[in-house]
């Protein structure tokens, strides 16, 4: 492109080069500048990451094993012999010390073995991919909603903060996110599918079912997760926005002659993101953490119950390979939210700030 | 005024073109009357930032208002563009180009905003959205009042970059506002506020948060734009030295009233009003002797919430007998070109604690300021 | 953050004008604010008196022990104002005992994560060196883990009842207080007042005990407010899994659960502590609320 070429030109130029003022960076921030230091500070993060899901790692398999309760007996049941139960563990390898069966698992998930399952015997990977698409999509579609829900009301109530329209939704937003996920769903099961039929109450229907009834599936459940993480995030966005309409850049912005909608959505909206993108981030192990009932309730096969009958029946593998998962993606989204901030805000992105 | 005009004149480069915009018959372009304005927050009483403001700024021509903190004049600049928040009543009149602007509908003030009245703002920092390129914000400007493709704007916006003579134009284009050092940041604001070749441009403290030597540059700057465009300046400050160098007719502002305005000149070799004669003498000075304490005047500004019986002066004025906190003194042209609201005004030429100076200007504007 | 946060207050003083502006929009919102606390602060305490004291005066029959002859009466029978359950037991008297459940849950859970978890991110972000490092890398660990995991895992393994749900809650909301501490005491281990205390000589665990934490306090209270209703909807979840109390004790959670299976026939039961539940924890988050916005304002 001709801008391009004269950007170029102009640093080729060796007086153009003697020519900027101090305080600004010499040379042309291209795009390849840009990527290197993403991926630098991409790799930094994960650096870091490494030993903390370790650690998780670790801890859980410590916890695990500090519980009473023994998954060779739990398994088959109160009346099995003692012979039973012993000759169980040995299958098993539940009689080796502590370490040795860490160390085995280790190593093992290291080269990607994440074992097998005590109860079923099939192969941990095996189950985890057969249960993680499905919370993903509960999960993506919870968060879809959550932000459907978010940035137009906050968006909205910022415009006349202290108005009708900003009052009604401030307790709504309050009331909302004080609503538990469980307690959403029941309620919803109760209008939707119990009265209205609208949505089925029980049972997920895959992507190859067809991807209406998938999303139908998935709609109460995913309604259940996003609306109140989606009061949260309104109210947070909402101080945010109204924080950023107070900076200079808003008054000038003003003064330019522009709308009033596009200042909010085009300038205020946008710097207001970060705050979310942090909650977000933090708040990835809660929404983990509601999977576990809502797919109880709505009987979908996610990870989630699995979870919750694995750590019943003492299922050391299982429990171990979802506390990985977690762990990991716990470690990546908060990767990714500092990528992003990295690409939304480009203070971050350079080393040196400048001035 | 016309003399005070072309002499008082910034920079040698004024006296060379001084037959620019140095007529009589200067058009008016802002004039302003009477212009009060009434913060009433709810459930509180009613704060009268501005009382019965009144001057005009003819095309051409800098006009400075001068006050403290809490004086009013940044509120009643807003007014002018419309910017105050909703709780704010404004009455009286502001005329731009004879156009009325106080009481249009907000959107046919938007209208004017950016377009015929531009405003720049004190932190350029903090001005300038951080998360956007430097170029687009200006294009964006320039498309809010004109139907012209991006390209198009994105032309107009390298071509101000180089009439506020900044760097690299073309690649100022896509950069931050953090790469770029504060005069660089308040020269993008003045391409913004020009964008659309305004009127009158309205510079509120414009220059306060840069260092001396850019706050020179950026002055020249404004000045010699304002010749070339033959532009209106409103120039908003607290620092009487600089309306020495760079203003034409200066408005002296206390408690949201005028309490003086004459030319600039007329100003510093007669002040009367012992309000202004005490600004000039808090600005400090290379030829005092050192470690001179420099004269503060005692007190504080009055409660705009309050009623203020009398001149809002009279509690901290060095002059003030009976009268002054019984009755307000009539905002009257005394001398042509010179009014001023006082019972004990000071005398001619007497009673001035220093010839004023300022910042740039090394003697008082008898002198044309070398930069 | 990396916005520039305008300190909206500060700019505004500028103008007296501005000042005034702020000064009446707080004085607006002193009202509003107050308002704001003193309401779900009345309703809360409503609450805890009907759960903890009412029993004690008021005519109440029994949350356990019903004959099954009972079962199934509706609201307004004398002795049982909201009808009785599927054993006989009377709704609302199951209602206030399980808020007694849920409401102790809450608080002990918060208790131990300000005591615990304070201490320890105070001294994480307070501490330098080896200390300092560990603490961190240790608090990393556990804010990574899933403590949903471990709340279920120990929850599963002690057995069901009250104490032991507070046990696993516990290690949720320990490591919260920790993070929030550290956070805060990152923040203000660089202020003025704290490297004057320090230059006058006083030794650092004087500083932490009584310049720090007490700047610490108002935040991990207001996130107590905000953490005991997270608990007590854990508490719920918990006990709807069966792994919180345990039945015929009477708790939100396992109402619910035990009312869900004849959800269709007799919503209320399902109803009854569904609200109960959204009702405490939403007086508890606008208490915070207000309270946080109270003391930011400041």
């Amino acid at each position: 492109m001709t801008v391009q070429s004269t950007n170029r030109t102009v640093t080729a130029n060796p007086e153009a080069a003697l020519e900027p003022p101090p305080g600004t960076r010499s040379g042309f921030q291209g795009p390849g500048l840009l990527r290197s230091s993403l991926l630098r500070l991409a790799v930094r993060r994960l650096l870091t990451a490494i030993p903390v899901v370790w650690g998780v790692t670790f801890l859980g398999f410590t916890v695990l094993n500090l519980l009473p309760g023994d998954a060779a007996q739990a398994l088959l049941g109160a009346d099995a012999t003692p012979q039973e139960v012993a000759k169980l563990s040995r299958q098993l390898h539940l009689d080796q010390p502590f370490f040795t069966r860490y160390w085995n698992w280790l190593t093992g998930a290291l080269s990607g073995h994440l074992g097998s399952s005590l109860g079923s015997g099939q192969q941990v990977t095996t189950i985890l991919a057969q249960r993680l698409p499905v919370t993903f999509e509960l999960l993506l579609f919870a968060f879809v909603i959550s932000l459907l829900i978010a940035i137009p009301v906050a968006t909205f109530a910022a415009r006349k903060p202290g108005g009708i329209f900003d009052s009604i939704t401030t307790f709504i937003a309050l009331v909302g996110l004080s609503i538990a996920p469980y307690i959403l769903a029941l309620l919803l099961i109760l209008l939707f599918a119990v009265n209205l039929s609208w949505f089925p109450a029980l049972g997920w229907t895959p992507i190859s079912g067809g991807l209406g009834s998938n999303l139908r599936s998935l709609t109460l459940p995913a309604l259940s997760l996003g609306f109140p993480i989606g009061c949260f995030y309104t109210r947070l966005l909402r101080a945010d926005v109204l924080e950023q309409l107070e900076e200079d850049y808003v008054t000038t912005a003003h003064a330019k002659g522009l709308a009033g909608w596009r200042v909010l959505m085009r300038h205020a909206t946008p710097n207001s993101m970060f705050g979310l993108i942090t909650v977000v981030a933090l708040n990835v192990g809660t929404l983990l953490g509601g999977t576990v009932i809502v797919e109880q309730i709505f009987g979908l096969p996610g990870i989630g119950e699995e979870l919750f009958q694995a750590i019943q029946t003492r299922d050391f593998p299982v429990v171990e390979g979802i506390v990985v998962v977690f762990a990991v993606l716990v470690v990546v989204i908060g990767l990714l939210a500092d990528l992003l901030y990295a690409v939304l805000d480009p203070r971050i992105r350079y080393d040196n700030p400048g001035q | 005024m016309t003399g005070a005009g072309a002499a008082a004149g910034p920079g040698a480069a004024a006296a060379s073109v001084a037959a620019v915009g140095a007529g009589t018959g200067s058009p008016t372009v802002l004039e302003v009357r009477d212009l009060s304005v009434r913060f009433r927050p709810r459930g509180r009483d009613e704060v009268r930032a501005v009382s019965g403001l009144s001057y005009s700024v003819p095309a051409g021509r800098t006009v400075a208002i001068i006050g403290e903190s809490g004086s009013g004049k940044t509120a009643s600049s807003r007014a002018i563009m419309g910017l105050l928040p909703r709780s704010a009543q404004v009455s009286g009149s502001v005329a731009l180009s004879g156009t009325e602007l106080i009481g249009l509908s907000p959107r046919s003030l938007r209208r004017y905003r950016g377009q015929d009245v531009a405003m720049i703002f004190q932190d350029p920092a903090r001005s300038l959205n951080p998360t956007m390129k430097v170029g687009p914000q200006i294009a964006e400007a320039v498309r809010a009042h004109q139907k012209v493709s991006r390209a198009a704007a994105r032309e107009r916006a390298i071509e101000l970059f180089q009439l506020v003579r900044l760097s690299a134009p073309a690649q100022r284009y896509d950069e931050y506002p953090h790469q770029l050092s504060g005069g660089m940041r308040q020269r993008v604001m003045i391409a913004m506020a020009l964008s659309c070749s305004p009127k009158l441009l309205i510079a509120d403290e414009a220059t306060t948060a840069l260092d001396v030597t850019t706050q020179a540059r950026i002055m020249r700057l404004l000045t010699e734009l304002q010749e070339q465009l033959g532009m209106a300046i409103l120039m908003i400050s607290h620092d009487l030295g600089l309306a020495a160098c760079y203003a034409d007719e200066v408005v002296v502002m206390y408690a949201g009233r005028t309490v003086e305005r004459a030319p600039v000149r007329e100003l510093f070799r007669n002040v009367r009003m012992p309000y202004t004669s005490a600004l000039l003498g808090a600005v400090p000075r290379l030829d005092r002797a050192a470690h001179t304490p420099l004269p503060v005047v005692q007190g504080r500004p009055p409660d705009l919430s309050a009623d203020l019986a009398g001149c809002p002066f009279a509690p901290r004025c060095p002059r003030a007998g009976e009268k002054c906190a019984e009755r307000q003194p009539p905002f009257a042209e005394h001398k042509p070109g010179h009014w001023y609201a006082c019972w004990y005004p000071l005398p001619d030429g007497a009673d001035r604690p220093d010839t004023p100076g300022g910042s740039g200007s090394p003697d008082g504007p008898d002198r044309e300021g070398q930069q | 953050m990396t916005i520039p946060v305008s300190n909206e207050a500060a700019a505004a003083a500028i103008t007296t004008a501005g000042a005034s502006r702020v000064r009446a929009s707080r004085a607006r919102s002193r009202l509003q604010q107050s308002l704001a606390l003193y309401l779900p602060a009345g309703l809360l305490v409503l609450i805890i008196a009907a759960c903890f004291l009412y029993p004690l005066v008021g005519n109440v029959s029994p949350p356990v022990g019903g004959s099954v002859l009972n079962a199934g009466l509706p609201a307004g029978t004398p002795g049982f104002p909201l009808g009785t359950d599927a054993s006989g037991n009377d709704i609302f008297s199951r209602l206030l005992y399980g808020g007694r459940v849920s409401l102790e849950v809450g608080a002990a859970t918060q208790v131990i994560g300000i005591v615990l978890g304070g201490l320890i991110g105070m001294i994480a972000g307070y501490s330098r060196g080896i200390l300092a490092a560990v603490l961190m890398r240790v608090l990393d660990v556990l804010i990574a883990f899933p403590s949903l995991v471990l709340a279920l895992a120990i929850a599963e393994g002690l057995g069901p009842g009250e104490l032991h749900v507070i046990w696993a809650l516990s290690f949720y909301s320990v490591p919260a207080f920790a993070r929030l501490a550290r956070a805060a005491t990152l923040r203000l281990r660089d202020q003025n007042f704290m490297l004057a205390a320090s230059m006058s000589g006083t030794p650092r665990w004087r500083i932490a005990a009584f310049h720090l934490a007490p700047n610490l306090l108002p935040q991990q209270l207001t996130f107590a407010l905000l953490g005991a209703g997270v608990a007590i909807i854990q508490e719920g979840a918990l006990s709807f899994l069966s792994l919180g109390v345990p039945p015929p004790g009477a708790s939100w959670g396992n109402m619910i659960a035990s009312g869900m299976q004849t959800m269709s026939v007799r919503p209320s039961l399902v109803l009854l502590p569904c609200l109960a539940l959204l009702i405490t924890v939403a007086a508890l988050n606008l208490m915070g609320d207000a309270l946080r916005a109270r003391w930011s304002a400041r």
